[in-house]
């Protein structure tokens, strides 16, 4: 029993992760129709801009907090940056051509993402200053610390704040058009390539302040650390209907929860074909995902 | 005119023979290294013409391909390692396995649009690798080990030569295959699911099956990689199939162009030796890799050596015209036919019918639930209640494909075309409700019945361009035309005047009248009431999905509630929104 | 009005394309034009050695330190005149950790006329390639591949300067239960080759020596995130977990272990010492134990390896450095011994070879082409370092202080 706890726990800490990741994705897909693969990439390089950060202001002592806040900052805006700069150059000028070659540019620019990173970090991973080793609030039969406290609810203002921005917004209420129907909201007197670059801004930034806190927990980073992460975060798009944010938000949860209980009551090498298995077995029973996509596909 | 087709053949397929001739020589000069690159070119190659069926022909992305090559190879080389088989009986069993793979994946996925497409392929690929590392009977992480080489009449094949050779062998008979499968009715399916789905089953291309022959006949070609590259390796090592091997088979095909096999034969080219090309730069080889892939992506996003549709050789004259249909009489009755959306009921308790020779025309104000009706006779939803009888057969909950196979012919309302074809390849699509066959080649009765249908709409000497660059008019007819070759018994046309100036709307009130004369029955949905009334044998309006009045066009246009839905009489969709709006 | 950003004019497209397509052109023609630099003639010139190694790749890191480490040994025999008066020449060759660039990079160095090889990193890309250099009879002598099937199948053309798989099984069983005296062990690998091999290699020698393994199973690597792994394996009660794995995960292992307060001790294999660990774990690694060859700083014969290393390279040698060292260097003393640049020569007199004195200690090779002696000690981690801790006596069955040679 402590050690289903312990599992939900955990579980709970890792899709916080995978939902700010996924969030990206169902975002930059409702916006463009693009899987972009180089999110997960853009989510390393996150986390090495706040290494860079860190590295370079220090964090021990008094130090600490202001030089973790900056660094989110720092790895949240770099990120918007790159994010933004890769639509424009690899994305928007492929806007007219065949889905697949978009799709492709984004397996390249993902590739030239981690390449890159790789060469100037001789692959070679990165530490993280040990700054979150705070103490544990638990830490009877199950343990739960600070900094997993501190990372859920981060994610959770977060995601919030996404939500206001979508809902409440001019721009977030354009967006949901452009998702819609682009040829429309571009009829409406929407910039639509303009729109576009700013789900992508906004998009690369919540990853690059996921990758960020990711650093901070995790402390170890590489160029390969996105791959998998953002499979998973991916699959969590597509499993909470792509497009559709709550849903999305809900399902990272989810395949957090199934990393950890698989690994607890399986076999952690049976993760993923149980993930996708699941995700197989939702999409023939469901074929636009557990909650529904909130693209409107036109007849 | 047209050029003998002797001449274009030889024009067309004179590089194949080119290049292998030049293959087989290149086998004695090149030395080992280059051998071995060029047999691992022909594996992938071998690779790309698998999956240029499923992403090429079929438009179905795949990005787990590389699960048909590790369950070609583990078949394989378990038979071989554990039943002591030789290599060529393993070759059909592993053909077999991939095949039933294909299946697996295939029949979850037919529902899914392309982007969730990518996913589950995706996921299928990384299951059969964590599946093969996870077993002990496939050697776990180390994969399969001291796999014999081929027997050739007695001869081992180790060498880099004689690999290069068998895989040459291998090449040549999987291009073969393949090339008699580009020229199969399946492959025109394929191209015309790839371009509109949804338009190709509504006219009677049974669309899950041919897309479920995709991934099974794309596995089998793809799964042939599989012993090979053993053979080659003398091992099966499961890092060979990850997530990156399936993205570098589907550039085979992306860099080549989609659906040509010269392209496939180009991307595997740039796929294998660029790499090695890059060797010298070290720890940038993968960085220049990504980079001159979004660089040809973004100069080439149609491929380096795109597809170019093939001319259909139509016959000079057409042949005899078919028997009209022989069953005079009631050919559409329609009873009762209600469709309701949650709280909305779009349409409610519609009675319809259409005798041969009959024209007969649905009107009423956008909204009022003309073309849900259509969308429910034919299959495309399925209806909440009623009954749909076609010739005196109930076609009610049929899928569209058995529906237009029953002797039902649509068009759109926005034409749904396939226009990556050519015209002429567009109507032969519309053969497909008469004729299901698919592995095989096109008949004489397919190309009478293209050269008659475009005939009859005057679309003949346009018959090789490609659909997509036609003038809006010629759209219209050829998807008459294409309606037409189903040589069906009811022809469902929805607002065909859309769009169309006064002297096209008299060349399709010409047209509709000829094809009634044919002994069809037409049911119209049309907006322009002064064509509805000019031409219809009867006339039913609906509005907010209840039909308001039913009869000749005469009696319904004195109609008081028909007066009072119609106030203005528009003929125009925008100034029609407008008046609903004031309403 | 149309923005003139949207849609660039015809003309400027046209430049826009010729310009990409000169780019492209340009990216081609360089490592080509590097190519055809690069291919130098056999015969009367230098002697070429091979390097196979995953220059680029995940485990690009690890071949260029291997790379690296070749170099350095070449530079120094050929500052000491050569072999024969003929100069030493590395002759490196990308195998990505794959078995086809394995198959490809084998035939690669074969027509670059290497007279032997030297080198690997993954077990994968050397399966494939054994073949490929043992029908043209030149000798592997591997620095990092521990897979005992490699050599047991090498036909004695395969050596190798690092330890096997099965051996290092041995020293970690008879150290968790003889040493630290635990009962209940836990094994953990990452389901890779070298891994399972080891984390298999162990539990058969635990069931000789009386050990229970109460856990063997995988994590996933590359996904940072090991609490539920701990927290089963902490729910079947081990005194010890082993883990065979790679140091990325080793340090995480650590900095989890210590968040959930688990109490047993965590052990790792030889591919888990990287400085790496230290970092990412901080103050959680104190205390951690690794069964490995000697480390290189504790090495007394390795001293002026790693400052030659460090000042070719900028950086620390990494953990397979040193065999890979030893590795260029003795097959040149083979070259030597047989005075003869033919395969055959070469393998016989590298079957010769007794007590070469390495900086790996002294190199004797078997007739299957494994080292005679045991190679195998622990290492632990005191004041954020690895040093030396336990190794077993010449009798094999008590252990002593590691320092104290």
């Amino acid at each position: 029993m402590t050690e289903f706890v312990q599992y939900l726990v955990n579980g709970l800490t890792i899709g916080a992760f995978l939902s700010l990741i996924a969030l990206g994705y169902s975002m930059i897909y409702g916006v463009v129709r693009l899987i972009n693969f180089a999110h997960g990439d853009v989510f390393m390089i996150g986390a090495f801009a706040g290494f860079g950060t860190l590295t370079a202001l220090g964090a021990t002592g008094g130090m600490a907090l202001p030089a973790i806040v900056a660094a989110v900052l720092v790895g949240a805006l770099t990120t918007g940056a790159v994010g933004t700069g890769i639509a424009k150059a690899a994305y928007v000028p492929l806007l007219s051509s065949p889905r697949l070659a978009l799709l492709i540019s984004a397996i390249g620019v993902s590739l030239a993402l981690e390449e890159g990173v790789k060469v100037l970090t001789h692959a070679r991973f990165k530490s993280y200053p040990n700054a979150l080793d705070g103490g544990r609030i638990f830490s009877g039969a199950v343990h739960v610390t600070w900094g997993q406290l501190a990372l859920v609810v981060l994610s959770v203002v977060l995601m919030a704040a996404l939500w206001l921005f979508v809902t409440r917004t001019m721009t977030g209420t354009a967006m949901r058009a452009l998702a819609m129907d682009r040829d429309a909201a571009r009829l409406q007197g929407i910039n639509v390539e303009r729109l576009i670059l700013v789900t992508f801004f906004i998009g690369s930034l919540l990853a690059g302040a996921a990758g960020v806190m990711y650093g901070l927990y995790y402390v170890q980073i590489s160029f390969g650390m996105g791959f998998l992460i953002g499979l998973r975060a991916f699959t969590a798009a597509v499993l909470g209907g792509i497009g559709n944010l709550p849903g999305t938000m809900v399902a990272g949860v989810a395949i957090g929860l199934v990393q950890s209980f698989s690994a607890g009551y399986v076999s952690s090498r049976w993760t993923d074909v149980i993930i996708f298995g699941l995700l197989i077995a939702v999409l023939a029973l469901r074929p636009t995902g557990l909650f529904g996509e909130r693209v409107v596909e036109r007849a | 005119m047209r050029r003998p087709a002797g001449a274009e053949a030889a024009v067309r397929y004179g590089g194949w023979p080119l290049l292998v001739a030049l293959a087989l020589a290149a086998g004695q000069g090149l030395d080992d290294y280059a051998l071995t690159v060029a047999g691992t070119i022909l594996v992938y190659a071998i690779l790309g013409l698998g999956i240029n069926i499923v992403v090429g022909y079929a438009g179905l992305l795949d990005l787990g391909f590389a699960a048909f090559f590790a369950i070609g190879a583990y078949t394989s080389g378990l038979l071989m390692l554990k039943l002591g088989w030789g290599f060529w009986p393993t070759l059909p069993a592993s053909i077999a396995a991939a095949a039933v793979a294909g299946a697996v994946i295939g029949y979850p996925t037919l529902r899914l649009r392309s982007d969730y497409l990518a996913i589950v392929t995706l996921g299928f690929g990384e299951i059969i690798r964590i599946t093969v590392v996870n077993l002990e009977v496939t050697g776990g992480p180390n994969g399969l080990t001291g796999i014999p080489p081929v027997s050739v009449g007695g001869r081992q094949i180790v060498l880099p030569q004689d690999f290069f050779y068998l895989a040459l062998a291998f090449f040549v008979a999987v291009l073969a295959a393949t090339a008699l499968l580009a020229r199969s009715r399946l492959a025109y399916a394929w191209r015309a699911i790839r371009a509109d789905d949804t338009a190709a089953e509504a006219v009677g291309v049974p669309a899950r099956r041919v897309k479920l022959l995709a991934y099974v006949l794309g596995a089998m070609v793809g799964a042939v990689a599989g012993p090979l590259n053993a053979a080659q390796l003398g091992t099966v090592d499961p890092s060979s199939f990850t997530f990156l091997t399936s993205l570098m088979i589907l550039l085979v095909v992306i860099i080549g162009g989609m659906g040509s096999r010269p392209g496939v034969m180009i991307g595997a080219v740039v796929i294998v030796a660029l790499p090695e090309v890059l060797r010298t730069v070290q720890e940038y080889r993968g960085l220049f890799f990504a980079l001159l892939l979004i660089l040809i992506v973004i100069l080439r996003p149609q491929g380096v050596w795109p597809y170019r549709p093939r001319r259909l050789r139509l016959p000079d004259a057409a042949g005899p015209a078919p028997e009209p249909p022989s069953a005079p009489g009631t050919l559409l009755e329609v009873e009762g036919l209600s469709r309701r959306f949650g709280g909305v009921t779009a349409v409610d308790g519609l009675s319809l019918r259409a005798d041969a020779g009959q024209v007969v025309s649905v009107i009423g104000p956008n909204g009022a639930g003309k073309t849900t009706a259509f969308n429910c006779i034919t299959g495309m939803i399925p209806p909440s209640a009623g009954t749909v009888v076609l010739a005196g057969r109930s076609v009610r909950g049929l899928s569209p494909h058995r529906v237009a196979a029953a002797g039902l012919a649509r068009t759109f309302q926005s034409i749904r075309l396939f226009d990556g074809m050519t015209v002429a390849e567009n109507v032969l699509i519309g053969r497909f409700a008469r004729d299901r066959g698919l592995l095989r080649p096109l008949s004489r009765a397919d190309l009478d019945a293209v050269r008659r249908c475009l005939d009859f709409v005057g679309l003949l000497d346009a018959a090789d361009r490609p659909a997509g660059g036609l003038p809006y008019g010629d759209r219209r007819r050829l998807e008459i035309a294409r309606a037409l070759a189903a040589e069906p018994r009811v022809l469902l046309l929805d607002e065909p005047a859309a769009g169309a100036n006064p002297t096209e709307k008299q060349a399709l009130m010409a047209l509709i009248a000829r094809i009634s004369a044919l002994g069809a029955a037409v049911v119209l949905i049309e907006h322009d009431v002064a064509l509805v009334m000019s031409i219809s044998d009867r006339v039913t309006v609906l509005e907010y999905g209840r039909t308001i009045a039913e009869g000749p066009p005469a009696e319904v246009q004195d109609d008081p509630r028909v007066i009072a839905a119609y106030l203005g009489v528009p003929d125009d969709p925008e100034t029609d929104l407008v008046t609903e709006v004031l309403r | 009005m149309t923005s003139p950003m949207n849609q660039p004019a015809p003309r400027d497209r046209g430049r826009r394309f010729r310009l990409l397509t000169a780019t492209g052109a340009g990216l081609l023609l360089v490592p080509l034009a590097a190519a055809c630099g690069s291919d130098g003639a056999g015969g009367s010139g230098p002697i070429k050695i091979g390097v196979p190694a995953p220059l680029s790749g995940d485990s690009a890191s690890a071949g260029q330190d291997i790379l690296a480490a070749a170099k350095v040994a070449a530079a120094e025999i050929n500052r000491a005149g050569g072999v024969d008066g003929r100069q030493i020449e590395i002759v490196q060759a990308d195998d990505q950790c794959s078995a086809q660039q394995g198959a490809q990079a084998a035939q690669k160095l074969l027509n670059s006329g290497v007279v032997a090889v030297a080198g690997g990193y993954c077990s994968g890309a050397a399966v494939p390639a054994i073949p490929i250099y043992g029908r043209r009879n030149v000798p592997f002598v591997m620095d990092a591949s521990t897979n005992p099937s490699l050599t047991d199948t090498g036909k004695g053309k395969v050596f190798r300067t690092c330890g096997r798989d099965d051996n290092q099984g041995v020293v970690a069983a008879k150290f968790m239960t003889g040493e630290l005296r635990a009962k209940r062990i836990a094994l953990l690998h990452d389901n890779t080759t070298y891994a399972k091999g080891l984390a298999d290699a162990t539990a058969d020698s635990l069931k000789q020596v009386g050990g229970q393994v109460v856990y063997e199973d995988a994590l996933q690597p590359g996904q940072s995130d090991y609490s539920p792994v701990l927290t089963k394996i902490a729910s079947t009660r081990p005194d010890v977990l082993y883990f065979t794995g790679y140091f990325a995960e080793a340090g995480l292992l650590m900095k989890q272990r210590r968040q959930l307060g688990l109490k047993f001790t965590l052990m790792g294999g030889d591919a888990t010492t990287d400085s790496t660990v230290l970092k990412t774990a901080g103050p959680a690694a104190d205390g951690y134990i690794a069964t490995t060859a000697p480390l290189a700083k504790d090495l007394p014969a390795a001293g002026k390896f790693v400052s030659a290393y460090k000042s070719a390279n900028g950086a620390d040698p990494g953990p397979f450095s040193v065999y890979e060292y030893d590795a260029v260097k003795v097959v040149a003393k083979a070259i030597d011994d047989a005075g003869s640049t033919k395969g055959p020569d070469i393998t016989e007199a590298l079957h010769k070879i007794a007590n070469f004195p390495g900086i790996t200690g002294p190199i004797t090779f078997d007739e299957k082409g494994d080292r005679t002696d045991p190679l195998y000690i622990t290492v632990r981690v005191r004041d954020g370092a690895f040093t030396a801790y336990k190794k077993l006596d010449k009798s094999g069955a008590t252990w002593v202080d590691a320092k104290t040679s």
